[in-house]
């Protein structure tokens, strides 16, 4: 099977999405030179930082030896000053270097994500939680950013200032790598040891810190039920034994970290290289100069002590990021296209049969659904949440397709159908409205581009908005959302209803579960739902009376399964529960 | 980095002195006396750890140059720079075992103050102070005190060796060491200027950030719809210009932060540089030995260091101090509502007398003026007006959530100051306009304000509403989790499980602030059944937005800027042509089965 990516604006460049690794590998390749800018001002900072030992060392031979004078001095003065001069642009380079990377390589990611989830089809978007994708592409994506700044910055530059001091050490005697070497290895193993025993403490600090801050929010979201309830005391209690757990938690943390051994491993490697140096010193093979350099050179063993750790929970932090990412962009659903399917006009005949219907492939959210809808019919849905009504009204334009069963429009499967067609006949009025940060002119537009003042007043005119958009300050031209004007519930599902008939669809699929507080926007809400419904297939999952009592079709969902279908005055006839909504003494 | 911190702290207006403040501080370290008066020494002792192995250093130095060096001596020497070297290392350890200790439990006594006090406190007070700002000080605010504590605690430590290693330097070389001095005032200054340009552009930043996140949390939403529109190109092309907004800012901002540590990295270079030169002329002057040529060096770098951390260490203060004070000042707010005495109220009937209450929340004018109403025992009484006509209020003084300015409440003849405030609410059920509901499981809501109820009396009371039919609807019954907030399971049945609640008190004065959100045709008639068992048993005070609940009470009052205008029946007040029926016509006419009926005529 063909399958094409409904919609495809393939990234600027090629990269590999099989590994995390090989994914900023080949984002990396494409920044290549500012990453090597950046390594160069690395590898140059670190070598220039070695300068002066060696320079110390040799005014001290000159001091003890009493050869040389002030020109040594000044020589060797000056070499310090322009070395750790050009050391410091070269710092500047390093950092803003890898800075510019890791900006650039976040500004990239983002835009391939966004490439990758706008490609997606309608299926993904509606199994993802909006909410997931914008952490992912704000948090996980600010972590890969981490990895080159701070991560490989740090680590990096930390590993060319233990390789220094191995260079510097060597080229005076070859047995002055011992000290360094034995540090190196001491130091590995110490931090994956530390960081082995801390891990699972660090795990236990954040999940009590998390579960005794979400009660403290539960319980001043709640005070209100709280203190109707007299719980205060209890919540109190709660609070005492969430908060021992977690100071509990943070003192054997602490006491983790107070064990961090590299600090200690540094002062007995500079204390132990130090003997070396002397030994040998006295031995005659080296001199006290050298001792100094050799010394001096030992020191440079700080920065990586102090920093590395944090720069590899980093990298490895943004390393999970970067699996998350490539998870999500490698997730391929795409319905078949059906590019040489039926490519009619709808006329509005639709029928299921036998469908079933599950999300996740264990739980049924519809069980054996058959229903015939007529064209031009209003069918109204209606059951509680979870009863799967919104599975339903999505099987209709394909966002889904039914494990079991066939859909049918006109006669034709909807598999058989081409989906672009068939997809641009159906309008979906969402429960939970989306509206752009734009003009309500854009808004209402936003299906038809091209749309003229007219036809988008005329389309208002018929949601029943014109006469609150036009009482507005800048009237069509408002702008809305947070930076703008907001809404009321009502009134922005008109605005959705008017943006809907600029595209005038053959079947309309209303999900209308808001309520109006006044009457008056009662009586707009009818009209507008009303003349939305004239000559189109209309489904409407409702909880309106008037709607359910005035459609042509009613089906009850309940639990997956449709309890009831037929007309009002059918189901008054044959269901009890039926006849309890519509009579005034609730309890017959 | 410790020094960023602080660049983006927000201002805050102190109302606590700084000395009134320090001693509220002082009172939580208290109980730590002997533990800080520990750390203190080792802190000290630290200092000298610190120091001590550079002076032993340049003797040893000194004794290797020497014509005839003597070995043992050298061997000792080092020997004792090694094991000062452990014995810091063993304070080091010390220091932060015992800070960890003090931290966490000072982390904690502030915390646990901080929750207990805005448990007890009153709603008005929850009205002044969102339930996020709360939460942020009872944990954030702390946390940000704690840091700087911690910081306060290394700031010392580095302070220590500082004055120690100064102190040593001056002595081998009075004028290497003021040269040295020198420079600290230029790197203070440096480092101050620095920050402030940093932090206007962090600002700045931060507020072109926020534009950006929020353009691309937008594009994202907006997929879905864009789709369904097939516009997926003209959203691309949004998020791609704030996806490039960002970056730029980003490397503006990273540009400035890049620029500090080789700043100071060039400066101590010629500062070093300096002193290579100077103090080698002293050497050679015979001023000093060349050993101390090297202390000097090699102290220089450590005494630079703990001044740089010293300038990020005052802006935390500033921080500390202000997140402190919000947490005292959550701590000490004052109650509005105060009791006289505690009477308990076991059995209460259930008649509640308002008598010419005078109630405003706060500042405003008067939602309640002069206010009698009587309410009979087990009576069902609905309050209807327009919005703020007062109706929210006198449930809200029934329940003692906010206190009156003038005038008696009577609960069965006492005045209801005289209540021991938590039997008194045991006695009553509230259901608020939003049900609340813990993340768990049903019953375990359920069970909230009832705790010694048994599962079997929960069932019981399910199967009288509908046959327990709504029960079979939950995924697992009475196990289903209901998620945070209850957002797994329906509006619906949030309001069911708030209901039972209620039932499972058997209250003698409920309280219904009645939700205005639409809820299925089945589950609300369900709600109206557990509804009549409430109100069948209770005296009940409804504040109704359903029309059903108008119709099933005995009486209805209609509130008109916090006084009663009219009082009757639904059919009676009807007739009156009033107030009532004005709020009929605009907030309950469309509920009516009679609308319901002629929207027949805007739909065929």
């Amino acid at each position: 099977m063909n399958h094409t990516s409904e919609f495809n604006i393939p990234f600027r460049y090629k990269t590999n999405r099989s590994s995390p690794v090989l994914w900023i590998l080949s984002h990396v390749r494409h920044h290549w030179f500012i990453f090597l800018v950046a390594a160069i001002g690395a590898i140059g900072n670190a070598t220039l930082a070695g300068v002066p030992a060696v320079q110390f060392g040799k005014v001290f031979e000159a001091l003890t030896t009493g050869e040389g004078g002030k020109q040594i001095f000044l020589q060797c003065a000056a070499i310090v000053a322009i070395s750790q001069i050009t050391r410091g642009f070269l710092q500047f380079q390093r950092n803003f270097g890898f800075e510019v990377t890791a900006q650039r390589i976040e500004r990239d990611t983002r835009d391939e994500f966004y490439t990758s989830l706008l490609g997606k089809s309608m299926t993904f978007h509606a199994l993802q939680s909006v909410g997931d994708l914008m952490a992912r592409a704000s948090n996980d994506i600010r972590e890969v950013n981490y990895i080159f700044s701070p991560g490989i910055n740090m680590v990096f530059g930390s590993m060319n200032f233990l390789f220094i001091p191995l260079i510097i050490g060597g080229r005076i005697h070859p047995a002055l790598l011992l000290t360094p070497i034995a540090f190196i290895i001491a130091y590995f193993l110490a931090v994956i040891y530390y960081l082995r025993v801390l891990q699972p403490v660090t795990s236990k600090v954040r999940s009590s810190f998390g579960i005794m801050n979400s009660r403290i929010a539960e319980d001043m979201d709640g005070i209100e039920t709280v203190k109707a309830a007299a719980q205060e005391q209890a919540e109190i209690d709660l609070f005492r034994k969430n908060i021992k757990t977690f100071r509990d938690a943070s003192v054997k943390q602490g006491d983790i970290e107070a064990r961090f051994l590299p600090m200690l491993l540094l002062a007995l490697a500079m204390g132990f290289g130090l003997l070396h140096a002397l030994y040998l010193a006295r031995l005659g093979e080296i001199t006290l100069a050298n001792v100094i350099t050799y010394y001096s050179a030992l020191s440079m063993l700080l920065f990586p002590t102090n920093t590395s750790v944090m720069a590899y929970s980093r990298i490895s932090l943004g390393l999970a990021s970067a699996r998350r990412l490539l998870a999500i962009m490698n997730t391929e659903n795409n319905l078949d296209q059906n590019e040489h399917g039926y490519a009619q006009a709808i006329k509005g005949d639709v029928s299921f049969r036998n469908v079933s219907f599950s999300y996740d492939g264990k739980v049924n959210n519809l069980k054996d659904i058959s229903l015939e809808a007529k064209a031009g019919q209003t069918i109204a849905v209606v059951g509680q949440t979870g009863s799967g009504k919104t599975s339903l009204i999505r099987l209709i334009n394909r966002t889904y397709d039914p494990q079991e069963g066939h859909i049918f429009i006109d006669g034709v499967d909807l598999k058989d159908w081409r989906l672009d067609t068939l997809r641009s006949q159906i309008s979906i009025i969402e429960q939970d409205i989306f509206l752009f940060s734009k003009s309500i002119a854009d808004n209402i537009a936003f299906g038809k581009p091209g749309a003229t003042q007219e036809e988008i007043e005329e389309a208002a005119r018929k949601a029943q908005a014109a006469d609150f958009i036009e009482e507005l300050p800048d009237g069509y031209n408002t702008v809305i959302g947070e930076r703008g004007a907001t809404l009321s519930g009502g009134q922005r599902q008109r605005i959705a209803l008017a943006r809907a008939f600029l595209t005038d669809p053959r079947i309309l699929i209303l999900d209308d579960s808001t309520s109006a507080i006044d009457s008056q926007t009662e009586d707009e809400i009818q009209k507008a739902i009303k003349t939305a419904s004239e000559g189109r297939t209309t489904f409407i999952v409702t909880h309106r009376l008037s709607q359910i009592r005035w459609a042509d079709l009613i089906i009850v969902l309940r639990q997956g399964r449709i309890s009831e279908i037929g007309t009002h005055h059918e189901l008054m006839e044959r269901s009890r529960a039926y006849r309890r909504i519509f009579s005034e003494d609730k309890q017959s | 980095m410790g020094f960023h911190h602080g660049l983006s702290a927000e201002a805050y207006d102190r109302q606590y002195t700084n000395k009134a403040l320090v001693k509220r501080i002082v009172d939580y370290f208290k109980p730590h006396k002997t533990r800080l008066i520990f750390v203190a020494i080792v802190v000290i002792l630290q200092g000298f750890t610190g120091s001590i192995p550079y002076l032993l250093v340049s003797k040893v130095l000194d004794e290797g140059a020497a014509a005839h060096p003597n070995d043992r001596i050298l061997a000792i020497l080092v020997g004792a720079v090694i094991l000062i070297e452990v014995l810091g290392y063993v304070f080091f350890y010390i220091q932060q075992r015992i800070m960890a200790r003090v931290t966490a439990d000072v982390y904690r006594s502030l915390a646990t103050d901080a929750f207990a006090a805005s448990m007890e406190q009153d709603l008005a007070f929850h009205d002044k102070l969102s339930s996020g700002r709360i939460v942020s000080r009872i944990t954030g605010d702390t946390e940000d005190f704690i840091t700087l504590i911690r910081l306060t605690m290394s700031v010392l430590s580095s302070l220590m060796q500082s004055i120690i290693v100064a102190i040593i330097l001056l002595r081998t070389e009075w004028r290497l060491a003021l040269m040295l001095f020198i420079f600290v005032p230029i790197v203070i200054g440096m480092v101050t200027g620095y920050r402030k340009v940093a932090r206007r552009v962090t600002t700045h930043g931060m507020r072109a950030m926020a534009n950006v996140n929020a353009t691309v949390k937008e594009t994202i939403s907006g997929i879905s719809v864009a789709k369904n529109f097939r516009q997926e190109e003209s959203i691309y092309a949004d998020f791609q210009h704030s996806n490039k907004t960002s970056y730029e800012v980003n490397v503006k901002r990273g540009f400035v932060l890049s620029i500090v540590f080789p700043t100071m990295r060039t400066l101590s270079g010629i500062s070093i540089a300096l002193l290579v030169y100077f103090g080698a002329l002293s050497v050679s002057q015979r001023l000093i030995t060349a050993g101390a040529w090297y202390l000097v060096l090699l102290s220089s770098e450590r005494f630079l260091m703990p001044i740089l951390s010293m300038t990020s260490y005052w802006a935390q203060v500033q921080t500390g101090f202000a997140a402190a004070e919000r947490i005292f000042a959550l701590i000490d707010a004052e109650h509005t509502v105060v009791q006289t005495n505690n009477l308990p109220a076991q059995t209460l009937h259930g008649d509640i007398v308002f008598e010419n209450i005078h109630f405003s929340y706060g500042v405003g004018a008067e939602v309640l003026e002069n206010f009698n109403l009587h309410i009979k025992p087990g009576e069902n009484l609905a309050i209807v007006g327009h919005t703020g006509a007062g109706k929210s209020s006198i449930a809200r003084l029934i329940s003692r959530f906010y206190e009156f300015q003038e005038g008696k409440i009577l609960i069965d003849g006492t005045d209801i100051r005289e209540f021991d405030i938590d039997s008194l609410r045991q006695q009553m059920g509230v259901v608020t306009q939003v049900p609340f509901l813990f993340e768990g499981t049903v019953e375990e809501n359920i069970r909230f304000a009832q705790p010694d109820i048994t599962r079997e009396e929960i069932l019981a009371l399910a199967h009288e509403i509908g046959d327990g039919e709504w029960l079979e609807t939950l995924t697992n019954g009475l196990d289903t989790n209901v998620g945070e907030r209850g957002a797994k399971i329906s509006m619906g049945q949030r309001q069911l499980v708030a209901l039972m609640r209620v039932l499972a008190r058997k209250p003698a004065i409920f309280i219904l602030d009645e939700a205005t959100a639409s809820i299925d045709p089945f589950t609300e008639t369900q709600i109206q059944h557990a509804l009549n068992l409430i109100l069948s048993q209770s005296t009940s005070v409804l504040i109704a937005h359903r029309l059903s609940t108008v119709k099933s009470a005995d009486r209805i009052i209609v509130l008109d800027h916090g006084g009663i205008i009219e009082e009757g029946t639904h059919d009676t007040l009807l007739e009156k042509g009033g107030t009532y029926a004005e709020l009929y016509n605009t907030y309950f006419r469309h509920q009516s089965l009679e609308y319901v009926e002629e929207a027949g005529k805007f739909l065929k």
